[in-house]
């Protein structure tokens, strides 16, 4: 593990993040106040839509923090994998000139969208506050639930940028598992207004299970979670996947890293 | 007894080229069905040789016999198909200058960019920051962004990164003639220092005449193979005559 952040490997990362964000707001009048900016028009737009007028979540306490915490929460989750995706082609140039651990690349792309759902949190913390959640300690539980999504975006960047390097079919193939995983995750409408017998294949999706997860803590209680919803031997199934996943994307990332210099 | 810097060891690499060039799913499967005939690209056979510490060492050859392949190889960018390289020390390559510059970020930003792509932390680039802009002779637009430079400031400011990175070993493809020849004249006095110094250098270039001035022992590759080894008088010599028959 120590190799793997080696001074100079810290190095790249952090000049590649730094880099990274200070691009994307490169231009713009108000440059970094976007971080913060964004997900507050975000949110303006799903609380007058889902609260007003399409009222999906009616007898969901507290709903528009329900909304939020998956959003923000899904977000992360497609973009970090978007930018993944493509972290090692897009960085041709590096990988033919330098020798450097391929591996950063994925890692960067999964940090910077680390950032964005660190700003995002802050918005929806104070949403939840303004919205009446009594703050509590369970509030600190989102940290390993957010480290499991984590694990799961790196592995699964690791996988299919290293595909992606020969096949480039994957990034179409990929918008459209998210669009799936978008409805798959139920993102907009509460779990609880899905039969009790479809319930549990919402659960077949790690991201779910996060996501649910996640509301109980910061919404309401009455998020239905997997751990109410099945029995405790199923309730592996999400850890193995994501353990499968990383395992899987980084045996395949290793293996065609060393030719990446030629393939790309 | 001189100490071995860089040995370089029955060194073969291929590049298998397929006819169609599998970029999508499609096509991979059928190539697998097909089987499609791949195209090996033999562009290094078995290649030896050993560079001494302290050696300003010269690569040179016609285009396409495989220097700059050697020198990725090197650098670690490729991995072999066969054989072994041995780097004893620090070794900091320069495939191109200005790896990771970016054109959006300011040259501020750009020469700390570099510098970690080099593998050098943010204190120590902090550190050499004020000497390379000096160098670079561009003070005044360092807060600019790096796609306001013209193409030689750009270049002259990658350069200075380069010429200031201190290591044991570095590794040049054919960066020599960059900027005006008051600039010229600054990396020579640059080069020689780093000489002096016992630095390990080495050089690909197609100039004999920068071969002739600096290095002390120069390798001659013909297609893919070790064509010659010694001496840089008798290596340039060679090296017209191959020109000559071809």
């Amino acid at each position: 593990m120590m190799k793997y952040f080696s001074v100079r490997n810290r190095s790249i990362l952090k000049e590649l993040v730094r880099a990274d964000f200070k691009i994307r707001y490169q231009g713009s009048v108000l440059g970094y106040a976007w971080s913060v900016l964004r997900p507050l028009l975000l949110f303006s737009i799903l609380y007058v839509i889902f609260v007003y007028i399409i009222p999906l979540g009616k007898g969901v306490p507290h709903y528009p923090v329900y909304l939020l915490t998956g959003v923000i929460l899904w977000n992360f989750f497609s973009e970090s994998t978007i930018q993944g995706l493509t972290a090692v082609v897009a960085r041709g140039d590096l990988i033919r000139k330098i020798k450097l651990p391929k591996y950063l690349l994925v890692f960067s792309s999964t940090i910077s969208a680390l950032i964005n759902l660190f700003f995002g949190l802050v918005v929806l913390l104070v949403f939840a506050l303004i919205n009446g959640v009594t703050p509590s300690v369970e509030w600190l539980l989102l940290i390993p639930l957010i480290l499991e999504l984590v694990s799961l975006s790196v592995g699964i960047s690791l996988l299919l940028s290293s595909l992606f390097v020969k096949f480039r079919d994957i990034s179409y193939i990929w918008e459209v598992v998210l669009q799936i995983g978008f409805y798959a995750s139920a993102i907009i409408f509460p779990l609880s207004s899905v039969p009790v017998h479809l319930r549990q294949w919402f659960f077949l999706n790690p991201v779910s299970q996060v996501i649910q997860d996640s509301r109980y803590v910061l919404a309401t209680h009455t998020s239905v979670t997997m751990w109410n919803t099945v029995d405790a031997i199923r309730f592996i199934i999400p850890f193995a996947m994501i353990a499968a996943i990383a395992i899987i994307g980084g045996f395949v990332f290793k293996k065609r890293s060393r030719t990446f210099a030629e393939d790309i | 007894m001189t100490e071995v810097a860089i040995e370089v060891k029955n060194i073969h690499k291929e590049f298998v080229l397929l006819q169609n060039k599998s970029t999508t799913l499609k096509q991979a499967v059928v190539n697998i069905v097909k089987k499609n005939h791949k195209t090996i690209y033999k562009v290094l056979d078995g290649v030896n040789f050993e560079i001494n510490k302290g050696d300003f060492f010269g690569i040179i050859g016609r285009n396409g016999c495989g220097k700059s392949t050697l020198l990725k190889l090197i650098a670690g960018v490729y991995e072999p198909t066969a054989g072994n390289i041995y780097v004893h020390g620090g070794l900091t390559p320069f495939i191109e200058l200005g790896v990771g510059f970016n054109p959006e970020l300011s040259g501020r930003d750009n020469v700390y960019l570099n510098g970690a792509m080099l593998g050098f932390t943010r204190k120590q680039m902090t550190e050499m920051y004020d000497e390379i802009v000096a160098f670079a002779e561009i003070e005044p637009f360092m807060d600019q962004k790096l796609k306001n430079y013209s193409s030689g400031m750009q270049v002259r400011l990658a350069f200075s990164i380069a010429i200031k990175a201190e290591n044991d070993i570095l590794m040049f493809d054919e960066v020599l003639a960059v900027g005006d020849a008051n600039f010229q004249e600054k990396c020579i006095k640059q080069f020689q220092r780093l000489k002096r110094e016992g630095k390990t250098i080495v050089l690909v270039t197609h100039s004999m005449d920068t071969v002739e001035q600096f290095c002390n022992r120069v390798l001659l590759l013909n297609s893919g193979k070790v064509d010659f080894i010694g001496k840089p008088e008798d290596a340039v010599r060679r090296y017209n005559e191959l020109n000559l028959i071809n």
